[in-house]
């Protein structure tokens, strides 16, 4: 009976080495850390190493593809998501067509992504990096110039989004796009309807929005007017309300030499 | 009332052993130290060999230890915008009758001064495999984008610093539809 608590500790202190060592080798944690300092060799082989102890890790992959994909090597990129889509297509294929519609301008490829998810993922709409394939569909479209297809997509996204949680809680670059497809397409009444309701959710201060407003009136003739635009249009952009992305370039982004070559051409005809 | 002072202090005694244990299980997780620091991946995934990479000679980077990337803080920028280099590249490209599609990618570094330099270049098809372009339109793509020259170095922790920048030039039918980033 004296002897049962040192028992006791000796093999606490025996459980504790196991699980030290069962840590040592735990995938899960060496992912963790593997995200960190990505790119890095440490991370690179960290991620390696999870691979090494779990061939059916498909976030491991994907860790590893993202360096590739933010550095400019296609190959190496494609190699690693499209093993971890072997892995799990439900979870990372909506992903990977966001990858080809920002990274790759592959339009065709990442809509052939987004079809997918849908079979993938019958009971609910997939939302890669935060938002439903129906608004990345309705951008890649309009990357194709797949007007009708693009607004078909931005008007499903932004009557579901309306009903599930209310029209303010639509990301308001739908309302963008779907009024840059419409002017596109020729069809200013429609595009002033969206533009409206993108400066209506962000108080009037959006560039783009403004901006292509001061277009439509321009062509209306209506130059004082739209010069009042592209002037609040320029106010917006320089206080930094303006489309844009972190790792590339926005489709139809806008920049103040756009906005500057507006004014000016809109002070002339005045 | 000894046997319940006993009880008291090996009950105490095993409380100081969990804590300990609990913190070291957490240094355990937040320590890399069991983690793999050396394998495979020799280098980084930017990294750019200065002995196999064009136009390095005479190029100086600021701090060989401290790269960033062209998105980091305040990014790197070409002086005359995406709008300026496009501009350049577009109207400058000759399409000599070619019919090559896919990504010619030119990865580089440019340093803290706004110098551009250690040029490599990588060519795929639009499948994203690796593939040849015809020479002419990388040697032209090429010498094109070294004559990018004055760029807006990164700015962080109150310097300026070298940075890894790419071009990604999207070919269709020996046509340049899209330039990324």
């Amino acid at each position: 009976m004296e002897k049962s608590p040192k028992l006791f500790l000796s093999i606490l202190f025996l459980l504790l080495i196991v699980s030290c060592r069962v840590k040592e080798e735990d995938p899960l944690a060496i992912l963790e850390y593997g995200k960190n300092y990505q790119g890095s060799s440490r991370s690179l082989n960290a991620l390696k190493k999870v691979t090494e102890l779990d061939s059916t890790n498909s976030e491991a992959y994907r860790e590893l593809s993202i360096p590739y994909l933010k550095r400019g090597i296609p190959h190496l990129w494609k190699t690693h998501m499209d093993k971890s889509i072997e892995l799990d297509a439900q979870e990372w294929q909506g992903y990977r067509g966001y990858n080809y519609l920002w990274f790759y301008r592959d339009y065709k490829k990442a809509i052939a992504d987004f079809d997918a998810s849908d079979i993938l993922t019958p009971n609910f709409i997939d939302a890669p990096q935060g938002h439903s394939v129906d608004y990345w569909r309705g951008i890649a479209y309009l990357g194709l110039k797949d007007y009708k297809n693009s607004i078909r997509y931005f008007d499903k996204y932004i009557e579901k989004e309306t009903k599930d949680t209310g029209e303010d809680w639509v990301e308001v670059t739908a309302f963008l796009y779907e009024g840059i497809a419409h002017y596109e397409n020729k069809n200013d009444s429609l595009a002033l309807l969206s533009f409206d309701k993108l400066l209506k959710y962000t108080n009037n201060n959006y560039a783009d929005g403004n901006y292509y407003k001061a277009l439509i009136l321009e062509k209306q003739g209506n130059t004082a007017e739209a010069l009042n635009f592209v002037n609040l249009a320029i106010t917006n952009y320089k206080e930094g309300y303006y489309n844009y992305r972190a790792y590339v370039e926005a489709l139809r982004q806008i920049y103040i030499e756009d906005l500057l070559l507006l004014k000016k051409r809109l002070t002339k005809k005045q | 009332m000894i046997k319940a002072l006993k009880i008291i202090g090996i009950l105490i005694s095993l409380l100081i052993i969990v804590y300990v244990l609990l913190v070291l299980n957490m240094n355990n997780q937040l320590k890399p130290k069991h983690f793999p620091k050396e394998g495979v991946y020799e280098h980084s995934a930017h990294y750019i060999d200065p002995e196999n990479s064009l136009l390095n000679e005479g190029f100086v980077v600021c701090d060989e230890n401290f790269i960033l990337q062209y998105y980091n803080p305040e990014r790197a920028t070409y002086s005359k915008g995406k709008n300026g280099l496009r501009e350049f590249i577009l109207t400058s490209f000759k399409n000599n009758n070619f019919t090559d599609s896919g990504y010619l990618n030119i990865r580089f570094i440019i340093n803290c001064k706004g110098e551009a330099g250690r040029y490599l270049i990588h060519e795929n098809d639009l499948d994203l495999k690796p593939k040849k372009f015809n020479p002419e339109i990388v040697e032209q793509l090429f010498k094109l984008t070294t004559q990018l020259k004055k760029w807006n170095p990164n700015f962080t922790h109150d310097e300026y610093r070298d940075s890894y920048m790419y071009i990604s030039y999207r070919i269709e039918n020996g046509e340049i539809t899209e330039i990324i980033p």
